[in-house]
């Protein structure tokens, strides 16, 4: 008997099926995943993503393999790929499988206590959810009241840099004469970074939660700062939450005329696509729609951009653990926007957001300043 | 022997930035407050569940609470612990740490066939570090502390346990029954295991003591039996930071700040 042989475990199989709804059984393993990955454009051995669609096909689980976590879940080899396949899905799953081994990369279990304990990836104390807002005083949502809740989000919430993405939005809002409430500090999380790195069951009991939260407290519609959460409420709710991410809440009201843009931005700009928004959710015409209503702005393209948008490196968990320098995504597409003579590389994520300015600041870029897209349009009204 | 058999002591706390002191009693307010497990206690959870992972055996859990603390208690559950008893009673309330380890220790006697106790360092709330080293003593057995790393050997029925320190680390070793305290962030604590969770938190039961319960003696529990007094409480001034934002390459920066340590230092 060869040593090294391989079981397949019909029971490992079965559970992949169903935790990915047997997605990866088309793959004809073409590997056009694999050469689409972006790992190869900073990695030496790209991550093999044909064969983690073997693995599942299988349902054999390759142990000890961090590989398993590179993948951010951006979903350019689904744009390539002839067969259809949710490839990201299969990853969530070949990850949830670590979960249930006690085998999850290091430092994910902390994130899930996190969400456990704080209700936020960010292990900051859920009574300071709202601290961003403490001069705003932003009103409880109100079914009767309200038009829209927006959903700030955990990141929004809590992270200085993102914040300030949260205060545009809601200046713009004002600015537009919508009638919103948020929840506070009853605000649920989403779920999308427990989501993100697998866990699917403990994700299913947090979309039920919030559900239920949601329903409790009368939202039907909600407009959101983050595309991940956006996408979780989206695709991942059962369809019990109708979202709408930031931009196509203001691209709407800018074609009703309820949003002017009336300061001019005599300043080249070009977008980055978040995958989440883009790729995972079709979504490219509301940002662009946004930045070239506002006077002045003359929005310079990047050759990757739309559906071939470079992923930022911080989706599928990764922000949670560290890429190595040399080999950070962001850093390929600050100098791609570098090469369209833009002074302003615009997006319209938190993760975007700090993984771009990490790169400009690790770079010492000087003429290039990473910005959302509610903070560009703010200073537009 | 039978299968090893580990408790491991736990607390709910608080959240820290929740904690608020009544100034009249100088005791905790618990109502309308967030609560978590005491985080180095979840650190003594993930030692015993590794043991627990190399050698078979079982866990129970103990803690000294109100009745409110049965839900947290089930988040251990739900990570593999098999028991879960709760000593509840008002006349165990406001006990200090000799008050707290002489019940606890009454609870593990009668949990019974115990090998190993494991606590967390400290509670994030009292932070006394007092209550597995007193543990210990009322139990006459051994105690291992502020361990980052414990074996055993069920042949020769000693625990072995590794304590870092400034420039190596201490090991011991002691026979068993024996008191650990884990070190915090000695570890990461697993997340619990969804096809267990449901069960613990629907059906899985939690054994519920009261004073009547347990051997104790009254005047030994709760108030009278502390003979702590807390004489005082004092918020720390904040202090305001010295932002000092240092500008350039990711070199000049490291640069600069290595300059700035030293001046410090």
């Amino acid at each position: 008997m060869p040593q090294n042989r391989t079981i397949v475990d019909d029971n490992t199989w079965e559970e992949l099926i169903e935790l990915t709804h047997g997605a990866a059984a088309v793959c004809f393993q073409c590997g056009v995943c694999t050469a689409s990955c972006p790992w190869g454009l900073v990695k030496e051995e790209t991550l093999s993503v044909r064969s983690y669609m073997r693995s599942a096909q299988l349902g054999l689980q390759k142990n000890g393999n961090d590989n398993l976590w590179l993948c951010t879940t951006c979903a350019q080899c689904e744009a390539y790929c002839p067969r259809d396949v949710n490839i990201a899905d299969v990853f969530r799953g070949l990850r949830y499988l670590t979960w249930k081994q006690n085998q999850p990369h290091e430092g994910l279990p902390t994130l899930l206590w996190s969400v456990y304990w704080n209700n936020n990836p960010w292990e900051q104390p859920p009574s300071q959810r709202t601290q961003w807002a403490k001069n705003l005083n932003l009103p409880i949502f109100d079914s009767q009241q309200h038009d829209i809740l927006y959903y700030v989000g955990c990141t929004a919430s809590y992270d200085t840099r993102a914040q300030k993405v949260a205060h545009a939005v809601v200046a713009l809002l004002n600015a537009a004469g919508v009638s919103f409430g948020t929840l506070g500090e009853d605000e649920p999380c989403s779920g999308e970074e427990v989501l993100s790195v697998g866990h699917k069951h403990y994700f299913r009991e947090m979309a039920e939660d919030a559900t239920k939260a949601f329903q409790e407290a009368g939202v039907t519609q909600l407009v959101t700062t983050d595309p991940h959460s956006y996408d979780a409420f989206k695709n991942h709710y059962q369809g019990a939450i109708k979202p709408k991410h930031y931009t196509q809440y203001f691209a709407e009201l800018l074609e009703e005329g309820k949003l002017k843009f009336s300061q001019s931005l005599d300043r080249p700009i070009t977008f980055h696509d978040p995958c989440y928004l883009s790729r995972h959710n079709g979504e490219i015409e509301a940002p662009r729609k946004l930045l070239n209503a506002i006077p002045g702005v003359d929005l310079v393209e990047m050759p990757n951009i739309a559906e071939d948008t470079l992923c930022c490196g911080g989706g599928g968990g990764r922000m949670w653990l560290e890429t190595e320098a040399g080999e950070r995504f962001s850093d390929l597409r600050v100098e791609e926007a570098l090469t369209t003579g833009a002074q302003i590389l615009a997006t319209s994520c938190p993760y975007c957001i700090a993984c771009l300015e990490d790169s400009v600041k690790a770079r010492v870029i000087k003429d290039l300043v990473v910005m959302d897209v509610a903070e560009i349009a703010a200073l537009a009204i | 022997m039978d299968k090893f058999h580990i408790v491991v002591c736990i607390k709910v706390v608080p959240k820290p930035e929740e904690i608020a002191v009544d100034k009249e009693t100088m005791l905790l307010i618990r109502d309308g407050v967030r609560s978590e497990i005491n985080p180095p206690d979840m650190n003594a959870i993930e030692m015993a569940l590794k043991l627990k992972d190399k050698y078979g055996g079982k866990i129970s859990i103990l803690s000294m609470g109100p009745p409110f603390f049965a839900d947290y208690l089930r988040v251990p559950l739900a990570m593999g612990a098999d028991h879960i008893y709760l000593m509840s009673d008002r006349n165990f309330g406001g006990a200090d740490t000799l008050a707290t380890t002489y019940t606890l220790a009454e609870g593990i006697r009668k949990i019974g066939d115990v090998d190993m106790v494991i606590c967390g360092e400290e509670s994030s709330d009292g932070a006394t570090g007092q209550v597995p080293a007193g543990l210990a003593e009322w139990l006459g057995i051994n105690q291992l502390t502020q361990m980052d790393e414990v074996d055993i050997d069920l042949r020769g029925k000693v625990a072995r346990g590794k304590r870092e320190i400034a420039g190596g680390h201490i090991s011991l070793e002691v026979p068993f029954p024996v008191v650990v305290s884990a070190k915090t962030a000695s570890n990461e604590p697993r997340f619990m295991d969804y096809t267990i969770k449901p069960w613990a938190f629907e059906e899985g039961r939690i054994t519920v003591w009261g004073a009547e319960d347990v051997e104790v003696e009254d005047d030994h529990i709760g108030l009278p039996g502390s003979p702590t007094i807390v004489s005082g409480l004092e918020q720390a001034p904040e202090r305001a930071r010295k932002r000092q934002f240092l500008e350039g390459s990711p070199e000049e920066i490291a640069d600069q700040l290595g300059k700035i340590l030293v001046q410090a230092l």
